[in-house]
């Protein structure tokens, strides 16, 4: 009884945080909001005994990817009245749009009724005999082995993608060549100059 | 041996592939060396094939070289039947070719078309490999119309010669009328007997010759009415009246082109189909009474044409009109190798003659009217005997080859007791005569007589390059050889040896030849023969009546022309068959297609339909194009409306509203 | 669940292609070269040995299950496999004197190639969702940064833009479908999805969660209404890249499609087959008029495609062996055909200049009668002209359609065909009976020209010898 209340509690503050990231007026909020989806998500997976997903979700979203994010948005000056433009506009015929759609989703996923049947039951030792990273441990390299060594590509290909996109050599920076400065010889930088000495003008 | 057959077709493919296509880069010299040595491999192996044959070390093949698609049970292969029967065309088709090729050098050798010209013969020469060499229908159907494009094609060769385009869509309209019937009869073969291939086809028409069908009201044999439909290709293709109306204008194509295509090969498959069809035919007295028939009109009635034209090469297209024809009575009176025969033997001084003819034309400086020469035999004296053997040769000289194929088809049509064989008789003997008179004609016109040359030929006579006449007179004496001799050995073997074995499959009821084989006691009793044949002495009187009105008293000529002015005259007019063709099926359909263009395609198909259709689709796509605007989220709210749509059409079908 | 040893043998192509990947990442870095001509053999040589490895690893060794039913083995996947590395083999051989000429190739490229092309290979062999969506997720991504390759242009980025966002949404879409599933099945593994759609439980939920991934499924293939970043980004991506995602990765969607919908919820069929109509006949209609209507090339080979998939959609329509087999030839020819057409605007733009207007074409023949021939070729095999292999793919279909039943759908196929045929004859048009004042000479290097007389002689030779193919794409699915 005591969970059903917490996890609807939870589940609301998700909800209502995943509107606010789409519809708040500043960007700054946006991200705030979405930092609150992930902590709301990471409880409810605290719930669902998967602690390091949990633990995980909020080291790794919450600590970098939003603060960098958050970064990211307060450097860039983004003009909001711009962004919401159309807005309104729009509004209603999506409205309608969405509108319909989960009404026909509600429909059908009210009359199907889901069978679990299809589930194998849980054969999980107790958590105090385990935990759940063991248990993470023992799949990844073996059952799931290939969909994680993709997943390793699809990271592999993220890397080169965006130094491919964002990297630049562009002509005429400064920079420092370690070796050059090192392997310098003394007619590279010092010139002797013989002039006559000169005559002082008078003003 | 696969691998034999293989090269044989795909040399010439591979010669007129470079030709085609690279004949810029390679040069002109190169092509012509590249495609006589790709005809040369074919001619050179098919003579060995042949004497595989004839020596009895080689059965006849009959594989599949490469499904090329099923569908359902009906497979379309390209497959080779390679026995006795093929092995002789393939032979005249290559051999013949190969001189050709070998001519042309010095016919077009100043053509700016020179590597066009060779790539098409080449490719000529592989399309009539394939057809004759088909073992199944579909590959013969392409064989067929592949010669007939390539044909098509050369006779419009110089494609700014107005005439020669002309000719070359009347060879193309006449063919297409040919084989629609063609189509419908390898439809009804397809439909009847439930397969394309030969030996399958024969096999179920031989196992169910009473087979009927229903058509226009009426109960017809399967077997006749494919027959005929057959034949009204065969019709098309070896120019047989009525559809004969094209081979004359194809003249316009170059020399070497009437040679090989128009009198040699290509005209001759119409001959080889029925031959070949044998096992179909021979169940059908209808389609072979047909057949003899209009065999022995297209025999006699176009030898007279022949006597009135005054252009060489269309003396000699009438001429070969008239040797097609009586190879269809041969094939009429179920004497099927003596029409093969009679092919191969004409195809060899035909081209010989043809061959004569061109270089008589590019010597004067493509002069083809025959009143413009004369006393040629000083200039060309090769080019005279080689010609004379050829003419000799066609009228069936004793010893010479064409008598005796010619003779066999007379003796056959004689024994034969089909309805019609009758008239074929008397229309054959006296195309005898018509052949003579028609070719001392030209004998006379062109080698004797007064010089008539004109002064500008004769300058251009002596500016040939060297090489040009004699690399065009290898080629006549060449051919020259197989013109005189080969009817001499081959007759026994061929006619009454059994030499075609199973290829050729005659009922014992019909089989006139084996009632001639009593008669026929070696090759020069046969010759003898001649001396108690009415056939002979018509020959002869042909040849004397030539010589008298044409060399020894031509001043009598203007008399007798205006004694049978009006006969002249039909012939002239080719008996109305142009004027008919032109003006009532060729006007009458234009007619025809105008009304219905006026009605039909500019009221409701453009009024209603195609402008109609721009206007909506013009209408409908600026409204779509709206939606095209470019803008991410138009797109991203399209793919929701797509997705609520299909979300709609699941629901709609859950609840069953469908 | 218990873990057994996985047959690593079985996976060796996609085995193949990462390790590759690694080289070729590393050997660029000491390439010193211009060209990055290193990585580029290297690629070709990894595609090359691909489609050997795929060949021998899967085709006629019967249907094998590895790494815990997440990979499939079969004549299917060696089929699928063999023909999206020649694709690749042969796009990425047209795209190095293009991309030369622009200052754009870099070693990057090749590698987003090869890349593309394991996500690819993974697709093919997929026998779990997950799997599935690991090997769209590859090549998605390395399509979304191929479109964006030419960094300064600004409809080259727009087009990226468009193509990722679109993208991720289609992707979201069709994870909610696939969480559906298995929502209803208990399982991500493709027999056993089949098992649950066959046995009829959560039927519903099934259907739904189909909905969804038919979504995903459209929007790969670029079919109406999912359709609207095809012509944007085919106009916008650098032509390589266009020719690189215009063949090979309409096969993977074609697996995505075959193992998915095909394998996984066939028992569905019809369920989705009303909604493929939709998408059928939309692609058709909308893929044809507006192919009508361009004069960019590029943008008409786009809508072209469109029309296309529509056509392919249709074997998928019919439900039978026979139709996927018809699908599956389509989608190969297809892709020839395709790398073919963008092969040729590379080979007629040169260094400033981009020949991807329909003008571009006039006076072909003047400049070159054998590109002439080919693209004579390529547009009659676009319209479906007997003698080529554009031909035997539409009878294929059509002869599909007819033996479901589906007379009407054929009918109506064949008058798109018709209304197909004036814009593809257009171009023709242009090539033959049109002059150029002064006219360019052709400056492609001789390996561009090669590739063209290849796809070319290709197209002619299926054409005339459709047999093997046939017997191919009718053995992967059995018959």
């Amino acid at each position: 009884m005591i969970e059903k209340v917490i996890f609807y509690v939870f589940a609301g503050i998700l909800l209502a945080a995943a509107l606010l990231v789409i519809t708040a007026r500043n960007p700054v909020h946006s991200a705030l909001s979405l930092v609150l989806v992930f902590f709301t998500s990471a409880a409810l997976w605290l719930m669902a005994e998967a602690e390091f997903l949990g633990i995980a979700l909020i080291l790794v979203y919450v600590g970098a990817v939003m603060v960098l994010f958050l970064f990211v948005v307060m450097m860039l000056d983004i003009n909001i009245a711009v962004m919401r433009e159309g807005f309104s506009r729009y509004l209603p015929l999506g409205a309608l749009v969405a509108v319909i759609m989960v009404l026909q989703m509600l429909l059908v996923i009210g009359a199907a009724g889901v069978d679990l049947s299809g589930f194998a039951e849980a054969t999980n030792p107790a958590l105090s005999e385990t935990n759940n990273i063991r248990m993470l441990g023992n799949v990844l390299y073996t059952v799931y082995v290939y969909p994680f060594e993709l997943a390793a590509m699809v990271l592999l290909l993220a890397i080169i993608a965006a130094i491919m996109l964002t990297l630049r050599r562009r002509g005429g920076t400064r920079h420092q060549d370690i070796n050059k400065q090192v392997r310098t010889t003394k007619a590279e930088r010092l010139r002797m100059v013989r002039m006559a000495s000169e005559q002082k003008n008078e003003q | 041996m696969k691998l034999i057959y293989l090269l044989i077709v795909l040399a010439p493919l591979f010669g007129a592939a470079v030709a085609g296509l690279a004949g810029g880069a390679i040069g002109r010299a190169n092509a012509h060396r590249l495609t006589i040595l790709a005809v040369a491999v074919s001619a050179g192996l098919s003579l060995w094939v042949l004497y595989q044959h004839v020596s009895g070390t080689a059965t006849s093949f009959n594989e599949t070289i490469y499904t090329w698609a099923m569908v359902g049970d009906l497979r379309l292969e390209v497959g080779f039947l390679v026995d006795r029967l093929t092995a002789v065309m393939m032979v005249v088709v290559t051999t013949v070719s190969l001189a050709v090729h070998v001519y042309t050098v010095g016919y077009m050798h100043d053509d700016p078309g020179y590597q066009r010209f060779f790539s098409y013969i080449n490719l000529f020469t592989f399309a009539m490999l394939m057809l004759v060499m088909a073992n199944n229908f579909l590959q013969l159907f392409f064989g067929w119309e592949a010669v007939g494009l390539v044909s098509y094609l050369l006779i419009g060769f110089w494609y700014k010669k107005e005439s020669a385009i002309f000719a070359n869509l009347k060879a193309f309209l006449v063919n297409r009328v040919g084989d629609f019937g063609f189509l419908l009869g390898i439809a009804a073969v397809l439909f009847y007997y439930n397969s394309l291939d030969y030996v399958e086809v024969f096999g179920a028409a031989r196992a169910a010759p009473e087979l009927t069908m229903s058509i226009f009201g009426t109960e017809a044999l399967v077997v006749t009415v494919a027959c005929l439909l057959l034949f009204i290709g065969a019709m098309g293709k070896s120019a047989q009246v009525p559809l004969h109306v094209w081979l004359p204008d194809s003249m316009e194509g170059p020399t070497p082109i009437s040679a090989l295509i128009h009198a040699a090969t290509m005209v001759t498959a119409g001959i080889y189909l029925v031959a070949r069809m044998s096992p179909l035919f021979e169940f059908s007295e209808t389609a072979l009474t047909v057949v003899l028939v209009l065999g022995a009109i297209t025999a006699l009635f176009m030898g007279l044409v022949g006597l009135v034209q005054h252009d060489i090469k269309r003396v000699i297209a009438y001429s070969t009109l008239s040797q097609l024809g009586y190879m269809f009575v041969a094939l009429g009176a179920s004497a099927y190798a003596a029409g093969v025969f009679h092919l191969m033997t004409h195809a060899f001084f035909k081209a010989l003659l043809f061959l004569g003819a061109g270089a008589i034309i590019v010597a004067l400086h493509h002069e083809q009217d025959m009143r413009r020469m004369g006393n040629l035999r000083r200039y060309l004296p090769i080019t005279h005997i080689t010609m004379l053997l050829g003419t000799l040769a066609l009228v069936g000289t004793p010893l010479f080859s064409g008598y005796y194929s010619k003779d066999a088809i007379i003796e056959a049509v004689h024994l034969s007791d089909r309805a019609g064989a009758g008239f074929a008789y008397v229309a054959v003997l006296l195309g005898v005569f018509i052949t003579s008179l028609y070719s001392f004609r030209l004998y006379f016109l062109v080698f004797w007589g007064e010089e008539r040359i004109d002064p500008h030929a004769r300058e251009h006579m002596s500016h040939l390059p060297r090489y040009v006449l004699p690399v065009m007179q290898w080629p006549l004496i060449l051919l020259a050889i197989p013109s005189v001799v080969i009817g001499y050995f081959t007759i026994a073997p061929m006619l009454f040896g059994g030499f075609f074995g199973e290829a050729i499959f005659v009922a014992p009821a019909n089989d006139v030849l084996a009632l001639l084989s009593e008669k026929f006691h070696g090759s020069f009793a046969f010759a003898l023969h001649a001396a108690v044949n009415p056939a002979f002495w018509l020959a002869v009187a042909g040849a004397i009546v030539a010589w008298f009105f044409f060399n020894f008293r031509p001043s009598l000529l203007p008399m007798v022309n205006a004694r049978l002015k009006p006969v002249i005259e039909v012939l002239e007019n080719k008996y109305g068959f142009d004027v008919l063709y032109n003006q009532g099926f060729a006007g009458g359909g234009r007619l025809l297609g105008r009304a219905l263009w006026r009605v039909g395609d500019q009221g409701l198909i453009d009024g209603l339909i195609v402008n109609g259709t721009a206007r909506t689709i013009g209408r409908l796509a600026g409204l779509l194009r709206g939606a095209q605007s470019g803008y991410l989220y138009h797109y991203a709210f399209a793919m929701i409306l797509g997705l609520l749509l299909l979300l709609s059409v699941f629901v709609a079908n859950w609840q069953g509203w469908f | 669940m218990t873990f057994e040893m996985p047959q690593f043998a079985l996976a060796a192509p996609e085995i193949w292609l990462g390790v590759m990947a690694c080289v070729v990442l590393v050997a660029d870095l000491f390439d010193r070269s211009k060209d990055s001509r290193i990585a580029f053999f290297l690629t070709q040589f990894t595609f090359v040995v691909a489609i050997w490895l795929a060949l021998s690893t899967h085709w006629g060794e019967g249907v094998q299950h590895t790494f815990n039913g997440m990979y499939i083995s079969d004549n299917l996947a060696g089929l699928l496999k063999a023909s999206m590395a020649a694709l690749a083999a042969l796009t990425v051989g047209y795209s190095r004197d293009y991309l030369l000429q622009r200052d754009l190739l870099k070693g990057e490229f090749f590698l987003l190639a090869l890349i593309a092309l394991l996500g690819m290979f993974v697709m093919a062999s997929a026998a779990s969702m997950l799997i599935l969506y690991m090997g769209l997720e590859l090549l998605s991504l390395s399509l979304y940064a191929m479109v964006a390759f030419d960094r300064d242009s600004r409809v080259g980025s727009e087009a990226a833009m468009k193509y990722f966002v679109l993208g991720a949404l289609s992707s979201g879409m069709l994870l909610y479908g696939m969480s559906m599933i298995y929502g209803a099945s208990g399982s991500l593994i493709i027999t056993e999805i089949a098992a649950t759609a066959a046995s009829g439980q959560n039927g519903l939920l099934l259907a739904f969660g189909m909905t969804f991934v038919l979504v995903g499924v459209a929007f790969k293939f670029g079919a109406v209404p999912f359709h609207m970043w095809v012509p944007d980004v085919y106009q916008g991506a650098p032509t390589a890249v266009s020719a690189f995602l215009g063949s090979a990765p309409k096969i993977a969607a074609l697996a995505l499609f075959l193992r998915l919908l095909v394998e996984g919820l066939g028992d569905l069929h019809a369920q989705w087959q009303l909604m493929a109509i939709i998408l059928a006949v939309g692609s058709l209609a909308v893929g044809n008029l507006f192919a009508l209507m361009q004069t960019n090339l590029k943008r008409m080979f786009a809508y072209s495609t469109i029309s296309h998939i529509g056509f392919l959609f249709l074997g998928l329509i019919a439900g039978t062996d026979e139709g996927y087999a018809a699908a599956l030839f389509y989608a190969i020819s297809y892709g020839i055909m395709s790398a073919g057409g963008f092969g040729m605007i590379i080979l007629l733009s040169r260094r400033g200049f981009e020949a991807d207007m329909i003008d571009d074409m006039r006076g072909l023949n003047d400049r070159h009668s054998g590109f002439a021939l080919v693209m004579l070729l390529l547009m009659f095999s676009m319209t479906g002209i007997p003698g080529t292999v554009g031909f035997y793919a539409k009878w294929m279909v059509l002869q599909a359609l007819v033996e479901a039943g589906l007379v009407w759908l054929a009918v109506l196929a064949v008058v798109f065909a018709v209304i197909g045929a004036f814009y593809y004859l257009r171009v023709l048009k242009s090539v033959y009976f049109e002059r150029l004042e002064d006219p360019m000479p052709i400056e492609a290097a001789m390996g561009t020209r090669a590739a063209m007389m290849g796809t070319g002689g290709v197209v002619l030779l299926l054409g005339l010898f459709p047999g093997a193919l046939i017997a191919v794409c009718r053995a992967a699915f059995g018959l």
